[in-house]
């Protein structure tokens, strides 16, 4: 395991989000997240890069670990220069979906996780951030 | 890429999939049009699909998979689906898939069991 504080994966075809799955969980087991934490972590992952690659084409998943009054987090970010969502309310809404899809990816992810934010502007891409804190 | 195998059994009236721990796209898609063509070749009763070494069951499996199931069912096969892991099962049901009425057992032998005597109030819608 190289760097365990911060990195990036660049999503450029589907064969990479199985990439960005296998970096989430290397960090997550490295970090010592419960094997259900590690399986909604990959989780999450696997539906935003899905999302980038889907909606946007490409983007790239940065994660970063960090610290926060001796709580430790996993962040990812996933961000991509696609065409925006225009309405975050109605994309948060489960079963709702401009693809083909479920419509669970977002309004899931959020559910797996602990904190999430998300910052889009239409022709101007989208960027999702994520957070799973460590339980002691 | 990454080439994953699928592996393909058939057992007596059954055919028996073992899906990869971290399938690709591609192989989730190759799946549906492997088990279709077991269906035709073998004609079997059922499909037990085998998740035991799955550890990502994210929403466009699950949805490979009912969408799987349906086919099967059009073609006059049954689908049970086994090993599925505690944590997949919680990380699925948070991210609020379903399976579609299909069926699960915990074990490959108590699927062969529900393929073998099926139990009329749990068919597939």
């Amino acid at each position: 395991m190289s760097d365990l504080t911060r990195g990036n994966v660049p999503i450029k075809s589907e064969n990479d989000i199985v990439v960005a799955r296998r970096v989430v969980r290397d960090v997550a087991t490295q970090l010592c997240f419960g094997v259900t934490d590690v399986t909604r972590v990959i989780t999450a992952a696997s539906e935003l890069a899905r999302n980038v690659f889907l909606y946007a084409g490409e983007g790239v998943m940065r994660w970063c670990t960090f610290d926060r009054a001796g709580a430790v987090a996993l962040e990812l970010t996933f961000e991509d220069d696609g065409a925006g969502i225009p309405d975050i309310e109605l994309a948060m809404k489960p079963g709702y979906s401009t693809s083909r899809g479920l419509g669970l990816g977002l309004p899931g992810a959020k559910r797996l996780m602990d904190e999430m934010e998300i910052h889009s502007e239409v022709g101007n891409g989208t960027t999702v951030t994520v957070r799973k804190w460590l339980r002691k | 890429m990454t080439n994953q195998n699928i592996s393909l059994v058939k057992v007596r009236d059954t055919v028996l999939v073992t899906m990869p721990a971290d399938p690709d796209d591609v192989t989730v898609t190759t799946f549906q049009e492997d088990v279709l063509g077991a269906m035709e070749k073998y004609r079997p009763k059922g499909l037990v699909l085998d998740i035991s070494g799955v550890e990502t069951f994210d929403s466009f499996f699950a949805r490979t998979i009912t969408e799987t199931s349906r086919m099967v069912a059009m073609m006059g096969g049954q689908t049970v689906i086994t090993g599925m892991h505690p944590s997949v099962a919680i990380t699925a049901t948070q991210l609020g898939l379903t399976l579609g009425g299909i069926l699960t057992a915990l074990t490959v032998d108590r699927a062969l069991d529900l393929l073998a005597h099926p139990h009329p109030r749990r068919r597939l819608r």
